[in-house]
C-alpha cells in the first residue's frame, strides 16, 4: 500500500483565499501599469523617431511655381534629406479640425506648406533655409517640430516614470501584504510550528514549508492576475486598433508583443519569489523568538 | 547521525546546576535547581499544581531558556549551542506533552512518523517501523485514523508513539496518564519501564499518580514552590 504524505501545513484556510484575491488584484494592477508604461515608452519612441528632424514651412505669399523652386533649393542642402510640398488634399486634412469637414471654401487663401525632413546628424538646416526664403523675398514661417516634440516627449517620459513608480509601489505593497499574511499564518499555526520545532525540525526546515506554501499561492494568484491583465489588454488592443493618426500615436498604446508577454509572465514569478522571500524571512525571524 | 548523538556514557543525561527561571507575570517559578539524571535512569517528578514541574520539563526539552544556571544534556552545555545544534539535540529527546500536541490534520500514522519525516526519511523506509509501534501501543487497527476521531486515551498513545519512534535517548512525559483510565495508565507505565529496561532510555515523568509511582522502583523527585526537594543526587542513580 502506498501512502501519500499529507502536507505538514494544513492545505485549506479561509484567510488564504482572501490573500489569493489580494495578490491577484495587485498583480493585475502591476501588470497593467507595467504594460501601460511599456506602451507609453514605445509610443513615445516611435513618435520621437518620426518627428525628429521634421520641419514645416508655411509660405504665405508664394505661388506653386515659387514654392517648387524653394523646395528644389532645400533639396540641394546637405542638411536636408527630403522636402516636399503638401497637396491641397493634405492641407485640407490638416486644417479640417479647425474648419470642419467638406473642404476649404472657395476663395479662402490657403498657404502653401512645405515639409522638410532634416538630417539631424548633419546639423540644423534652418539658417540656410532662411537664406533661401529671404533671397526670394517670401513671407514664410519655419516651424521646428522637434521643439514641441521635446515638450510632449518630456510628458511621455514623466508618464513612463509614473507607471514604473506605480509598479514599484504595487510590488512593495504586495510584498508587505504577503509578509503580514505569513506572519498571521505563522501565528495561526504556532502550535504546528512548536511541535515541528520540538520534534527536532531546524529553522530552515520550517521556513521552507512556509516559503513553499506562499510561493505556490502567490504564483497561482499572480497567474490569475496576469491572465486578467492579458484579457483587458487584448480587449484594449482590439477595440483600439481602429484608432488612427495623431490620437493613436499620442495615446499610450497597449500591444501584445514579446516584451508585453514577458511582463505578463514575469508578474506571477516576481510575486511568487517575493512571497517566498517574505515568508522565509518572517518565519525565520519569528522562530528566533523561540529557543 | 551527527556528532551530537555521541556523548560520554559516564556523563549524566541531564545535569542542572543552580538553575533559575522566572516568568514576567508570576515571578520566580524555579529557584536554584540542582539535578542530575544519569543515563538509563527512570525518574518521577511530582509536586502540586503550579509547583513548576512543566517549566522544569520545558527547560530540559529545550522549549525554554533558564534565567541563570547551567544545563548540560548528554554532557553538552545547551547555552553554547547554535540553533542547528539545538535542533539536532532535540531529535534525541522524545516528549509526551500533557495536551498531546498532535497535528489534527494528519493521521495517527503521520503523527507518529513526524520526527522521522523531519529527518528527511522516506515513507517506505519507516512504514513498518511506525505500524509496529502503533500496534505496540494498541492502535494497530487505528493506523490511518484521523486524530479527531480518536478517544483521549488513543490520542495519548499516539503522542507516546510519536515520542518513542525516534528511539530517543531521553524521554520526557508531562502527565502522560492524565487522560486515560487507571488500567491504561498502568499499561503506559509498563511500556515506559520496558523501554527503560530494554533500550536503556532515560525517562523522566511528571505525574500526580502516586499509586502508579508506588508500583515502580523508580526514583522520585518532588518539586514544591520552585524548589526541588528530595533531590538526593547520588540516590537518584540506579
Amino acid at each position: 500500500m502506498s501512502r501519500r504524505e499529507t502536507p505538514l501545513l494544513p492545505v485549506t484556510e479561509a484567510r488564504e483565499s482572501a490573500l489569493f484575491f489580494v495578490i491577484s488584484a495587485l498583480c493585475f494592477l502591476a501588470a497593467l501599469a507595467a504594460l501601460t508604461g511599456h506602451g507609453t515608452y514605445k509610443a513615445a519612441t516611435a513618435w520621437r523617431a518620426q518627428i525628429d528632424g521634421d520641419l514645416t514651412i508655411v509660405l504665405r505669399s508664394a505661388d506653386l511655381a515659387m514654392a517648387t523652386q524653394v523646395t528644389e533649393a532645400f533639396n540641394q542642402l546637405s542638411t536636408v534629406i527630403d522636402s516636399d510640398i503638401l497637396s491641397r488634399e493634405e492641407v485640407e486634412r490638416l486644417i479640417e479640425p479647425s474648419l470642419g469637414a467638406g473642404g476649404i471654401p472657395e476663395g479662402l487663401p490657403v498657404p502653401i506648406i512645405i515639409t522638410v525632413q532634416a538630417d539631424t546628424l548633419a546639423g540644423s538646416p534652418i539658417p540656410a533655409m532662411r537664406e533661401i526664403i529671404e533671397s526670394r523675398n517670401l513671407d514664410a514661417d519655419i516651424a521646428n517640430n522637434a521643439e514641441y516634440a521635446e515638450t510632449v516627449g518630456r510628458s511621455l517620459a514623466l508618464l513612463r516614470h509614473v507607471a514604473i513608480a506605480i509598479v514599484l509601489l504595487l510590488s512593495s505593497t504586495a510584498i508587505a501584504v504577503i509578509a503580514s499574511a505569513t506572519n498571521a499564518a505563522l501565528l495561526a499555526r504556532r502550535e504546528i510550528v512548536e511541535v515541528l520545532h520540538l520534534s527536532g525540525a531546524a529553522d530552515r526546515y520550517i521556513a521552507k514549508l512556509f516559503a513553499r506554501r506562499f510561493w505556490l499561492l502567490a504564483l497561482k494568484a499572480g497567474l490569475a492576475g496576469s491572465l486578467a491583465a492579458l484579457m483587458v489588454t487584448a480587449l484594449l488592443v482590439f477595440s483600439g486598433s481602429s484608432a488612427e493618426g495623431v490620437e493613436a500615436q499620442l495615446l499610450p498604446r497597449l500591444t501584445l508583443g514579446f516584451w508585453d508577454v514577458a511582463i505578463l509572465l514575469a508578474c506571477p514569478v516576481v510575486a511568487g519569489l517575493a512571497a517566498r522571500l517574505a515568508a522565509r524571512l518572517t518565519v525565520m525571524s519569528s522562530l528566533k523568538e523561540m529557543l | 547521525m551527527s556528532t551530537y548523538r555521541h556523548s560520554f556514557l559516564d556523563e549524566p543525561a541531564v545535569r542542572m546546576e543552580n538553575v533559575r527561571l522566572s516568568y514576567e507575570r508570576t515571578g520566580e517559578i524555579l529557584s536554584a535547581i540542582d539535578l542530575i539524571l544519569k543515563q538509563g535512569s527512570f525518574t518521577f517528578l511530582t509536586g502540586p499544581s503550579g509547583a513548576g514541574k512543566s517549566s522544569l520539563l520545558k527547560l530540559i526539552y529545550l522549549a525554554l531558556r533558564q534565567d541563570s544556571g547551567l544545563i548540560r544534556l548528554f554532557g553538552q552545555q545547551t547555552t553554547d549551542m547554535t540553533r542547528k545544534q539545538l535542533a539536532l539535540l532535540r531529535q534525541r529527546i522524545g516528549v509526551v506533552f500533557q495536551d498531546f500536541r498532535l497535528l489534527t490534520h494528519l493521521s495517527a500514522f503521520e503523527n507518529v512518523a513526524l520526527p522521522l519525516r523531519i529527518q528527511g526519511r522516506k515513507v517506505e523506509s519507516y512504514r513498518a517501523e511506525v505500524e509496529d509501534l502503533l500496534r505496540w501501543v494498541g492502535l494497530g487497527e487505528r493506523v490511518d485514523a484521523a486524530i479527531p476521531s480518536l478517544s483521549g486515551g488513543e490520542q495519548q498513545r499516539v503522542a507516546i508513539a510519536r515520542a518513542l519512534i525516534n528511539k530517543p535517548d531521553l524521554l520526557i512525559a508531562d502527565e502522560p496518564t492524565g487522560n486515560v483510565d487507571p488500567e491504561m495508565g498502568r499499561r503506559i507505565f509498563r511500556l515506559f519501564q520496558e523501554l527503560n529496561k530494554r533500550v536503556g532510555t532515560t525517562i523522566l515523568i511528571a505525574t500526580h499518580s502516586i499509586g502508579l509511582i508506588d508500583e515502580t522502583e523508580a526514583s522520585v523527585l518532588h518539586l514544591n514552590h520552585g524548589l526541588l526537594v528530595k533531590s538526593d543526587l547520588e540516590g537518584l542513580y540506579r
